[in-house]
């Protein structure tokens, strides 16, 4: 293994800006103060204390819970909209006119619209969670769906296999890669919208105690929390769709 | 097992006349090459008889029965198409008994008849790899074991070997014509490769340039000199070819 190697496998470049970027946070915060820039040991010193008073499980549960609900509900309605895509060419155009109205929908609308109908409770920002990441989740499988090699379909109708056997072993395969990449803009969509919409009217998660902490002016916290929402992106990332991914290609 | 063919005055527009009018009948057994020019209609043809494919005119009867768009008629048709059509996520095994699983047969006897159709078509060993893990060959074979596992009736093969190369070409050929006559199946076999269709076929069929027509029909049974055939025949395809760009209108 050479040295180049091993750089390029610890991300070394990378650490060589962060250390820059860190150099640069530190003179930044001394000119402007604790409040509007805290230091990177004030950060740290902020995350190590939720970790050891286990505050950081108590939001991030209660926050990926809500994911969830909403993201879940989601993957579940796409995957029936999927299905009618497959089984009616009428029906796929529907869909793709309503998944892209509903694509061009900001979040603030959906945040507003669900406190009118939800009040202050978990589920303004599950519904929220839900309108924004269906259209992301549901255009994947559409479009896997659309994308089924016709040739193979054919090749199914010469052999006589039932639509129940052709779309297991025919559409489902094929439509699986744009499910898995679907879910996975989909749940990085999720955690970023239901943080936003946790500001307004629940005393739990992420979004909450990140507005709770800027609130009570301990700026350090913000970026804490920050930080937790990058960690669990990333590690959701790796841990979940990267396996499915390496899992779903074995056959390439 | 093996059934007559008959295809009556079949004729295909798309737009434009593909097919005029194309009549001739199959014996059972027989090993049939459909010859002519590139674009004369040959894969459509070969569409129209699988039942793949609606004929503007004229109607093709397997055994007797009439094959339509929909195609439910009770004989078993086996198409090997130009490329290989494996469902890449299937090892090659679990390919050929996805196709016997329509025909109600048990897991067990499926497996066992994969993995004979398999061995047939040289693959043994192979049965659980995947095709991106085997040659193109390979693929195009596996294809073959896949059509021939369902115990076909009639066996429509289009250009099998088009993406093969040349030694690979003539093995398959070979191997094409030993299944062939262990198994008695009726073969229809479209190429545009004369040496290919002397080399395999029992009745050559010669189609015309756009809009098809027979032009020649040939019993290929040893009592014709090879070479001779060959030239007459690539004589044949030269005139059509030169009608079908546009030098001579159609006859």
């Amino acid at each position: 293994m050479s040295a180049r190697h091993w750089a390029t496998r610890l991300h070394l470049p990378t650490l060589g800006v962060a250390a820059v970027i860190v150099a640069g946070w530190v003179l930044l915060s001394w000119r402007y103060g604790a409040y509007v820039l805290p230091s990177p040991l004030a950060v740290a010193r902020g995350f190590a204390e939720i970790v050891a008073s286990g505050e950081i499980w108590r939001h991030t549960v209660a926050s990926l819970g809500r994911i969830l609900v909403g993201f879940g509900g989601a993957v579940v309605v796409a995957l029936l909209t999927g299905l009618a895509a497959f089984l009616s060419r009428t029906a796929r155009g529907v869909i793709h006119d309503f998944l892209s109205v509903l694509n061009s929908t900001s979040v603030f609308v959906w945040i507003v619209i669900s406190i009118i109908w939800f009040g202050l409770s978990n589920w303004a920002p599950i519904f929220t969670t839900f309108m924004i990441t269906l259209p992301v989740v549901a255009s994947n499988i559409v479009e896997g769906v659309a994308n089924v090699d016709r040739r193979l379909l054919e090749m199914g109708d010469v052999y006589r296999l039932s639509g129940r056997q052709k779309f297991t072993a025919i559409v489902v395969p094929s439509t699986l890669p744009y499910l898995v990449v679907g879910m996975k803009v989909g749940f990085g969509l999720a955690l970023k919208v239901s943080v936003v919409a946790e500001i307004f009217g629940v005393t739990s998660g992420i979004g909450y105690v990140m507005n709770y902490s800027r609130e009570i002016l301990a700026t350090q916290m913000v970026f804490v929390w920050a930080l937790v929402m990058i960690l669990v992106m990333t590690a959701t990332d790796r841990l979940v769709f990267d396996a499915v991914s390496r899992r779903l290609d074995r056959w390439r | 097992m093996a059934v007559t063919l008959e295809v009556a005055e079949v004729g295909k527009d798309f737009l434009i006349p593909v097919i005029d009018s194309v009549s001739f009948g199959v014996e059972a057994g027989e090993f049939v090459c459909l010859l002519g020019p590139n674009g004369c209609g040959k894969t459509t043809l070969l569409r129209i008889v699988g039942g793949l494919e609606p004929p503007t005119r004229g109607r093709v009867l397997l055994g007797g029965e009439p094959v339509s768009g929909s195609g439910r008629h009770t004989k078993k048709v086996g198409v090997v198409f130009q490329e290989d059509r494996l469902l890449p996520w299937m090892t090659l095994r679990e390919n050929v008994e996805l196709v016997l699983e329509p025909l109600g047969l048990g897991a067990e006897a499926r497996r066992q008849a994969a993995d004979r159709h398999l061995r047939l078509a040289g693959l043994a060993g192979f049965e659980a790899y995947h095709p991106a893990r085997v040659s193109g060959g390979m693929r195009q074979r596996a294809a073959i074991a896949r059509a021939l596992a369902i115990e076909p009736d009639l066996l429509l093969m289009d250009e099998p070997f088009g993406a093969l190369d040349a030694q690979n070409r003539r093995i398959m050929q070979q191997e094409v014509r030993r299944i062939w006559r262990e198994t008695g199946r009726t073969i229809l076999f479209v190429t545009h490769a004369i040496d290919e269709a002397v080399a395999i076929g029992t009745t050559l069929i010669m189609l015309s340039a756009r809009p098809a027509r027979i032009r020649e029909m040939v019993r290929n049974d040893g009592h014709l000199e090879r070479g001779k055939l060959i030239d007459d025949l690539n004589t044949m395809i030269m005139e059509e070819v030169e009608r079908q760009q546009g030098v001579v209108g159609p006859a």
